[in-house]
């Protein structure tokens, strides 16, 4: 409708059935009142003048007075219902005759399918009944009084007598015996459940248990396979995953370590960790240092070790100094040789406790190296 | 048939009546009024999402195993064959390949959860920029963020029980997380987990976490919530004649009912077609947790994002001294940090009442360009949490865009404490000139577009009054009823001009045109 305001203002039909909500015949009480309700306002869009052309929120009902237009918009609610059942056919059948098993051809579409029938149906029911509530039920503005949240101050007094009256009743106020003896008792039942903490708690040595790992002296460095790592396995450049040759090994938390091959002349080694590496070959915790996760993106260009989780970056040619992110430490290092058949083999545990800080870790472990 | 149904929905009633008196009650609640806005459905999409929640998880709890115990895989999935792995992570592969139906359930679950955690934001948002926290509505402000918290809680929770590389990876973290806590972090840490990580009982853990825990008490502060809007009845904006101690709206029955049953069905629909087109968590691509193996771009549920992404911006800030290490570059961006956000979120609508002064009761909603610092404040929010969102994807846009991950990073550590208090001035200065603009419309009403001549030779354009509808939803403050009924008689005694309204105000379809509304309800509407 293009009408100008002007038009509109002039208007003889805003002079008809348009009334203003708020007259007194309309405001109709609290839900509370003997009259049990708020009571219909004819609405405004109810008018001739904004037929057809009105977006307003309340835009429910307006075709019924319409009996074609009523008649249409009832089809296509029952279309909609109908839908579902189209859905719910589609779902049963698919779900019983589609391909299902892994690896059959079509078995991929199952899924899908079963989503797509489930839509369908919810669809039907959901958009069918906010049509229909759009279209064809009454749903009229309706205004209804607030009640006051707050109690009458009257009722407020008599409450707080009652309650006064209630606990002098009982004694307690008088009583200072059975006052403070109950705050007792029904105190120490806070602490009642405290024992039952223990039975989660761990009374081991922590800052032992978080500094040993699976490694030890002469243990073999073994790959992913569990196979033994060889002097000349590995390029200049390549890496390998490598675990304690030791029972579980392969799967403990805190053993995993990385083996780096680089040229030995790029390798910077403090003086006394002069012999913990062999041949360009350099072992690492790959528990990052900050919150855990696997250090294991190696750039040999950089010689950058990466954590895929916060990003931290690692010098593994300068002691896995910590370059970059919020780990604020080096990687721990583990100190290898070759054993007579020429197999890596650990010197002992790692440098310092692996992973993240803890409380109980002596600062005297760092730094070392990098500095 | 019909009368047959009618006789028996009224025999039903009146035995029920009978014994619980119920009518009384089915009548009031029948006629409930509720004020009608798009934005209040926002609420209702979280609810919606909850109950699906609880529809598909109950189902999976019918085949989920939590236990960390290790088996070897023997199901359909023929890659993962052999491989030694915890039950919890093989059951959910059965879930997903050896149960009709059971992917869909687990998709639809995921997806919920993500939307139930998006519509709970955007909800509070709603919330925050129109006011409606205020008094009388601070309590259910509190338990809403109570529900946000929760959901972070059981979101996580949910996504650690398949026990794949991911998720195993996240449990690391927080386990991590807990030993960073000064003098008890050990403590903590060992007796949530049950041990040095892995631990071996933390799946048993936080499955009843899940499935049990939680849910109850998310469960019961939701209807307490309900419960709550039902008393205190629902905000409204401004309009005609809508006041401060009246509801304008539908009646709950029978229109409002249809549409809010049809929309669940719709919420529903939107969440099946998610579950079953666009595939979510696929645990059987990344594996089973294995400690040292990790993929890269792991990211949480988006979620628990922004705590990735204040980890991630975090300098590495480390003390170790007197025998001790204390990490504050773990202990501030993942515990003091949505220890403090969380805190201020819960006491902003006491700050805001204290700071103003304002103890009145408020049933009309706020424009949100009438509180420039409150608007500017939740921008300012807003800001500081999204750049910490594209911070916990800092890895993902460097290898997008190939971009250095280090200048991302420190970019968006200066980002994180020059862009908010920008946001906070620029979005007050907005606010600030939109009111200016509405004050224009009061003062001067509509262009006209229609220019006329005076006899003197000026030129001057034709101005038409406001609509009274607009009119009331502008005027929220003495200065600016004053403006408009200055406006309106100004306009009267100049008499109609016929023009076209030109701009904003000529709606869609037409204006819709109202009776001015009387001087008693502009009364009513005083804050």
């Amino acid at each position: 409708m293009s009408d100008s305001i002007r038009d509109r203002l002039s208007s003889p039909e805003d002079d008809g059935p348009a009334q203003p909500l708020t007259t007194a015949g309309f405001v109709q009480t609290d839900s509370r009142s003997a009259h049990g309700g708020a009571q219909v306002a004819p609405s405004t869009h109810a008018t001739p003048a904004t037929e057809g052309g009105d977006q307003g929120s309340h835009s429910g009902g307006r075709l019924r007075d319409d009996p074609q237009r009523a008649k249409a918009a009832e089809r296509a609610v029952a279309t909609l219902f109908l839908l579902s059942v189209v859905g719910v056919i589609g779902f049963v059948v698919s779900y019983i005759a589609a391909p299902f098993d892994f690896g059959k051809n079509g078995y991929q579409y199952y899924t899908p399918l079963l989503g797509i029938f489930m839509t369908l149906a919810l669809t039907g029911v959901g958009a069918g009944a906010v049509l229909w509530a759009k279209t064809l039920m009454v749903d009229e503005e309706t205004v209804q009084e607030r009640h006051d949240l707050a109690s009458d101050p009257a009722d407020r007094a008599s409450a707080a007598a009652l309650l006064k009256s209630g606990a002098e009743a009982s004694g307690l106020p008088r009583r200072s015996l059975l006052r403070n003896s109950l705050l007792l008792g029904a105190g120490s039942l806070a602490i009642l459940p405290i024992p039952l903490v223990f039975g989660f708690a761990k009374f081991q040595h922590k800052e032992r248990i978080l500094s040993d790992t699976g490694w030890k002296a002469g243990a073999r460095l073994l790959d992913e396979l569990g196979r033994a790592v060889k002097l000349g396995d590995l390029e200049v450049g390549g890496v390998k995953s490598v675990f304690p040759d030791v029972p579980g090994g392969r799967r403990m938390a805190d053993s995993a370590a990385l083996l780096i091959r680089m040229e030995p002349d790029v390798l910077h080694t403090v003086p006394d960790r002069k012999d913990w590496v062999q041949d360009g070959h350099i072992v690492y915790s790959v528990i990052c240092t900050h919150l855990g996760c696997p250090v294991k993106l190696y750039e040999a260009q950089t010689h950058h070790l990466f954590c895929p989780c916060h990003q931290s970056t690692f010098d593994a040619a300068n002691g896995a100094k910590a370059l970059f992110g919020p780990a604020a430490r080096n990687l721990p290092q583990l100190a290898i040789s070759v054993d007579s058949d020429g197999y890596f083999v650990a010197q002992g545990d790692f440098s310092e406790p692996v992973g993240p800080s803890f409380w109980e870790r002596k600062p005297s472990y760092s730094d070392k190296v990098g500095k | 048939m019909a009368t047959l149904v009618e006789k028996g929905a009224s025999g039903t009633a009146v035995w029920v009546d009978d014994r619980l008196g119920s009518s009384n009650f089915v009548k009031r609640s029948l006629n409930k009024v509720f004020p009608d806005h798009w934005s209040f459905m926002l609420g209702e999409i979280a609810l919606y999402s909850f109950i699906v929640l609880l529809l598909s998880g109950t189902y999976l709890t019918l085949f989920y195993e939590g236990s960390s115990r290790e088996v070897i895989y023997n199901g359909s999935y023929i890659p993962l064959k052999g491989i030694p792995m915890s039950a919890a992570y093989a059951s959910t592969l059965h879930i997903s390949f050896d149960v009709r139906g059971g992917l869909i359930m687990r998709q639809i679950h995921h997806w919920a959860a993500l939307l139930f955690m998006a519509s709970i934001v955007v909800h509070l948002m709603r919330v925050f920029f129109t006011g409606a926290f205020r008094k009388p509505r601070e309590l259910n402000w509190l338990i809403g963020v109570g529900l946000l918290i929760l959901g972070i809680v059981e979101g996580f929770a949910g996504y650690s029980l398949p026990d794949d590389l991911l998720s195993g990876t996240g449990l690391r973290i927080a386990y991590s997380i807990a030993l960073s806590i000064p003098v008890v972090g050990t403590w903590a840490a060992f007796l949530v987990f049950g041990g040095e990580y892995p631990g071996g009982a933390i799946i048993e853990r936080l499955y009843p976490i899940h499935i049990l825990l939680v849910p109850g008490i998310i469960l019961g502060l939701i209807t307490f919530h309900m419960m709550l809007i039902w008393f205190q009845k629902h905000t409204q904006f401004a309009g005609p004649g809508r006041t401060e101690t009246n509801v304008v709206g539908s009646r709950i029955y029978p229109a409002y009912a249809a549409k809010a049953g049809g929309f669940f069905f719709l919420v529903f629909a939107v969440m099946a077609a998610l579950g079953g087109l666009a595939q979510i968590n696929p645990i059987w691509l990344y594996g089973p947790y294995d400690p040292s193996q990790v993929s890269a771009g792991s990211q949480p549920d988006w979620y628990v994002g922004f705590l990735d992404g204040s980890t991630r911006l975090m300098p590495n800030w480390e003390l170790r001294t007197l025998g001790h290490t204390f990490s504050p570059n773990v202990l501030l961006p993942t515990q003091i940090l949505p220890g403090v956000l969380f805190v201020l979120l819960m006491l902003y609508p006491f700050i805001e009442a204290k700071l103003t002064g304002d103890k009145g009761y408020h049933n009309l909603l706020d424009r949100p360009r009438d509180r420039p610092v409150r608007t500017g404040l939740g921008a300012m929010a807003i800001s500081f949490y999204v750049i910490l969102m594209i911070a916990g994807g800092n890895d993902i846009i460097a290898s997008i865009f190939h971009l250095s991950i280090n200048e991302i990073t420190y970019t968006l550590r200066t980002a994180l404490f020059l862009v908010p208090p920008l946001v906070f001035v620029l979005t007050k200065r907005v606010c600030l000139s939109l009111q200016h603009a509405d004050d224009d419309l009061l003062h001067h009403g509509i262009e006209s577009g229609t220019i006329r001549r005076l006899p003197s030779g000026e030129f001057i354009e034709e101005t038409v009054a406001l609509p009274s509808q607009y009119g009331v939803l502008l005027a929220t403050t003495p200065e600016r009823r004053e403006l408009l009924a200055r406006s309106e008689a100004e306009h009267a005694a100049a008499g109609a001009i016929a023009s076209k309204p030109r701009g904003f105000f000529r709606a869609k379809g037409g204006v819709v045109v109202e009776e001015p509304t009387d001087q008693r309800q502009l009364e009513g509407t005083v804050d």
